[in-house]
């Protein structure tokens, strides 16, 4: 069913190059949810979220320091082998020191003709959300130039909506995986593969996808776990975790329910929408909102029936590390057991992590 | 394992700043009762705290405090055991290691400090201490309040919507600081700070810049240490005075050609954190008549904006969104760095690779790569700033040394 | 029924051969020797207990080279063996810290025998038995005795440094001062403690705590986890086959005896 979406996400690279071609269009690259890829399609061009690789980061190594959170560095190493010379753009949020230092890296390092960076505040609440809208609004004119599209009010609110269409389709997916109709490796190749190609053909897809997945029997008698992460690039853990008799049926992550489990309210103005959205709501531990965050984990979890919680935290990712054990706490107090790892994007660690996760496993099947 | 400690002093002002120090936290913990407890992130502006009478604790100064006595193993240790990632900044675990560690922890310096009625952390610098200033409102179930400003890569700016949005944090704060205090704040007292610690700071730069002078009329040792009245005491006559004094003493030496080493054979520049348990090692050049004659750290490079407004809110949105010392991009740090190396008459860099202070960290590597290109002599050494444990002598002397022996034959 | 539990470590292979409530033979085979390949130390082990291989029924296999024991019914996790193994020699166990040649590990049991949660520890060096075996190798002194001569150290020259490497680094340049071996040792064993320690903080520790692996027959670290946890813990008669007799009692739940 999702062979489709694994060689979309898997040939991103050529995809988009021949999205290009086909259309004239220009790609740019994000990171982190905080921006909002509306922006950049409804200026007429596609956004596509910069994945790091399970690979040594040779190249980046040479610019950054090993031990820290290893997803940008991947990701700069990534640019620096050339897999990335496609791209016409990449959009620098402000949330955390490592992806800020981007920036500066890709200026020096990387020949990018269009490198912009998005201010996002630190402070959570009306007037941080007021200031982002300003922000967006300048990110806007920015696009234009950029694009050479103008983009009216209107562009941006069907922008929305197609954005929207897409949450509500993976929401639909999300509650498909409780009950097994979905694994957790096919609702990761529906995710990742939504960061990487153009929204409506996905949303075609997701559609057929769906409708398919209504006409399976609920499966599934892995061990129901919670996965929550900092950042996960690719299906290869999951995959482990399936491969040792677990079943993830709930998450909190950038590459999972974080990215649709809100939806932009197209009532309201547009940038302040989209300002509201994606600072005030998606709660990633950056944004300084610890209990709005616990409270996300447990609604993730509703009606998903865990019995158990692996969290995966990219080693010295500070706003991860911090909440953590709350995090722990929390889950712990509902009677979870819960697994930790400290990830470092190597392809090692999966053959050590395997050795925890069926431990794990076998422990909760008692 | 660490066999030296505090840094040698060659300056008579320098001597001063230990007592103010321990009078400032002797204070602090005597008047916990009657004044509203701060518990404060560097670069919180203590202008605005002393108009209003607030009994500002500055928690990463505790920690160089505690890592300067020693005790940073045990604090750091604490913290880990408390559930805090080994990677997190070092001040944090050992804030932590404090705070949670209860009999596991060692003996607080000073007495302690005083507890909190409030927390204050800003984002002008790195964006891991607002995580650890979360975890503490939350552990201690207190109120915090997020002083935000711009990031702005490019350096300051006097953007209008930036400085509009500083300076409506700024406001909220002074609300917030009204609500916690019941006290009303006396914008006229704040004026009278701001002016006084705008003077103090440019007399710093002054200093600064009075150390491009051959020989080095202070070293980084004696420097790490007069930073403090300025980070802390901002906007009082005390501080005044005392970069007063410390800038007739520098005066008096280039005057009298007093220099750190007796024959100056070369000069460094310090990038990164110290090592705060280890300050000795900035005079460990000395013995070779080297001097670490500049450090990047807390460098102030620009004099202080004359007062842009009446309202010292709006003028403190206008110097905040300047006076970072931490802002800007690799591009412009490897600029400053350069200027620093040539102003400065540096023959070599030390660059000081502190993992758990991830700000400076990262900036690390790129900053050698841009040295190298410009062939300047450079040594890397890393270990924590606050951690002793991730000190190795042997490792950290071996590598100084074969970098002073390139110093010394370049000069020939 | 005889049944038989197979540890096979990066260091050392452990078996245990089982029967009607006895252990009837248990064996420790350095990996290094041809004895250590799992078919022949299961012929060993039953050869040590007087049966053969037609009288074996299920051998359950653990340990980081499980997946290569072909003639085992089934695997099962470090974890899950260790803490079944803990029980049989302590039933009261509800801590077990497993040291390990090259990895450990702490698990939390609860009063009815589960495991409730646990750590692993497998990056990290510093507390491992091959990394004290290799600091008694570059002292020179013989690894059975390097814990026994630690304690009699009446000073204990701080190796503090957190990092193996450090560590190695601080041992020699201590050698070169002229240090005694005892006090570098006392030093290093309470560095070694410390970093078991921090892999133990992560759990909750209840009495009884057994220790198992190799690394439990050093009496320095033991007596540094006792001092530090404030009570004493509790050691199996024959630590490093706890894993292998876990093995052995899940393949006598298998057999249905």
């Amino acid at each position: 069913m999702i062979d489709n979406l694994r060689r979309l996400r898997r040939e991103r690279h050529q995809e988009a190059r021949a999205w290009k071609e086909r259309t004239g269009g220009k790609v740019v690259g994000v990171f982190c949810c905080d921006v909002p890829e509306e922006l950049i399609y409804a200026a007429g061009m596609l956004p596509v979220r910069l994945l790091g690789a399970h690979e040594e980061a040779t190249e980046g190594n040479l610019h950054f320091p090993t031990n820290v959170c290893p997803y940008p560095t991947s990701c700069l190493d990534q640019a620096l082998k050339g897999r990335y010379d496609y791209l016409d753009g990449v959009i620098v949020p402000n949330v955390c020191d490592m992806v800020r230092a981007m920036y500066g890296a890709w200026k020096l390092n990387v020949g990018i003709p269009y490198l912009y960076f998005l201010e996002v505040p630190q402070r959570i609440g009306p007037r941080g959300v007021e200031f982002f809208a300003e922000m967006l609004g300048r990110f806007r004119s920015s696009l234009e130039e950029l694009s050479g599209n103008t983009m009216s009010d209107a562009s941006l609110r069907q922008a929305i909506d197609v954005y929207n269409r897409n949450r509500e389709l993976l929401r639909q997916a999300y509650d498909l995986r409780k009950t097994g109709l979905i694994s957790g490796v096919e609702l990761q190749e529906m995710v990742l593969s939504s960061m990487l190609m153009p929204k409506e053909a996905h949303n075609q897809l997701m559609s057929e996808c769906l409708e398919e997945a209504s006409q399976r029997n609920p499966a599934g008698d892995g061990v129901r776990l919670l996965v929550s992460a900092s950042m996960l690039d690719d299906t290869d853990f999951f995959q482990l975790i399936e491969e040792c008799g677990g079943q993830v049926v709930a998450d909190d992550m950038p590459t999972g329910s974080r990215y649709f489990f809100h939806s932009v309210d197209s009532e309201a103005e547009p940038l302040h929408a989209l300002a509201q959205r994606h600072l005030a709501e998606i709660p990633c531990p950056r944004k300084m909102l610890p209990g709005a965050r616990l409270q996300y984990v447990d609604e993730t979890m509703a009606d998903a029936d865990v019995q158990g919680a692996i969290i995966h935290n990219l080693k010295a990712c500070d706003c991860h590390l911090y909440e953590y054990p709350y995090l722990r706490e929390m889950l712990e107090a509902k009677g979870l057991p819960v697994l930790f790892f400290r990830g470092e994007e190597t392809e090692a660690e999966l053959e050590t992590q395997r050795d925890d996760i069926e431990a794990f496993i076998e422990m909760i099947r008692g | 394992m660490v066999t030296s400690t505090s840094a040698k002093k060659h300056l008579a002002t320098t001597l001063e700043v230990p007592a103010l120090r321990k009078k400032y936290y002797a204070e602090s913990l005597q008047q916990a009762g009657g004044r509203k407890v701060a518990w404060c992130s560097n670069g919180i502006p203590s202008e605005i705290l002393e108009a209003m009478d607030i009994n500002a604790v500055y928690l990463e100064n505790y920690a160089t405090v505690c890592a300067a006595k020693r005790l940073s193993s045990g604090f750091c240790r604490a913290g880990e055991r408390a559930g805090f990632s080994q990677d997190v900044c070092g001040y944090a675990r050992i804030l932590m290691g404090h705070l949670l560690g209860g009999e596991e922890a060692p003996q607080a310096p000073y007495g302690g400090v005083a507890k909190p009625d409030f927390l204050i952390v800003n984002s002008y610098s790195c964006d891991s201490r607002m995580g650890w200033f979360g975890t503490m409102s939350r552990t201690l179930d207190l109120p915090l309040y997020v002083l935000d400003a711009p990031y702005q890569p490019q350096g300051g700016c006097m953007d209008d919507v930036n400085v509009a949005y500083t300076e409506s944090q700024l406001e909220d704060f002074a609300a917030f600081l009204e609500e916690q205090t019941g006290m009303k704040l006396d914008r006229d007292k704040l004026r009278e700070k701001l002016d006084l610690s705008r003077r103090s700071h440019d007399i710093q730069v002054e200093i600064f810049e009075m150390r491009k002078a051959v020989p080095s009329p202070m070293g980084a040792g004696d420097a790490y240490t007069i930073v403090w009245p300025g980070m802390y005491m901002a906007g009082t006559k005390e501080c005044d005075e005392f970069y007063q004094r410390l800038r007739a003493e520098v005066s008096e030496r280039i005057e009298k050609k007093v220099g750190v080493v007796p024959e100056e054979k070369f000069r460094l520049l310090w990038s990164g954190l110290p090592f705060w348990y280890n300050m000795a090692l900035l005079n460990y050049f000395e013995e070779f008549g080297g001097v670490v004659a500049i450090e990047n750290a807390y460098f102030r490079y620009q004099r202080s904006l004359p007062s842009q407004h009446d309202d010292p809110i709006k003028d403190m949105a206008i110097s905040s969104t300047m006076r970072r010392p931490y802002a800007g991009d690799i591009e412009q740090r490897a600029e400053l760095t350069r200027d620093i190396v040539r102003d400065y008459h540096v023959d070599g860099v030390v660059l000081a690779f502190n993992p758990s202070c991830r700000l400076m960290y990262v900036l690390q590597p790129e900053l050698k790569n841009v040295l190298d290109r410009d062939g300047i002599p450079n040594v890397s050494i890393e270990c924590d700033m606050a951690d002793e444990r991730t000190y190795s002598e042997g490792q950290i002397k071996t590598r100084l040394d074969a970098f002073i022996e390139r110093m010394l034959s370049r000069r020939k | 029924m005889t049944v038989g539990g197979i540890d096979v470590g990066s260091v050392n292979t452990s078996v245990v051969v089982f029967n009607d409530g006895c252990i009837l033979s248990q064996l420790v085979l350095g990996s290094d020797s041809t004895d250590s390949d799992p078919h022949r130390a299961i012929e060993l082990a039953l050869g040590a207990a007087g049966c053969d291989w037609s009288q074996l029924g299920p051998v359950v296999a653990t340990g980081r080279g499980r997946s290569s024991v072909d003639f085992a019914q089934r695997q099962s996790s470090e974890v899950v063996c260790q803490a079944r193994g803990a029980l049989w020699v302590c039933p009261a166990a509800r801590t077990v810290i497993n040291l390990g040649g090259e990895s450990s590990r702490v698990i939390s049991l609860n009063g009815e025998g589960r495991v409730t949660s646990f750590v692993t520890n497998d990056k990290c060096a510093a507390g491992s038995g091959l990394f004290l075996e290799s600091m008694a190798y570059l002292m020179e002194v013989p690894v059975a005795v390097m814990g026994t001569m630690a304690l009699e150290a009446a000073v204990v020259e701080e190796v503090s440094s957190r990092c193996a490497v450090f560590a190695e680094s601080e041992v020699i340049s201590h050698i070169h001062r002229g240090v005694g071996k005892e006090r570098i040792l006392a030093g290093l064993h309470r560095a070694v403690a410390d970093r078991i320690l921090d892999l133990v903080s992560r759990v909750t520790v209840e009495p009884e705590v057994v220790v198992t692996g190799g690394v439990a027959k050093n009496v320095a670290v033991v007596k540094e986890l006792e001092t530090r946890l404030g009570y004493p813990v509790w050691l199996p008669p024959e630590p490093q086959v706890v894993g292998a007799l876990g093995a052995a009692l899940l393949a006598r739940d298998d057999s249905g005896k």
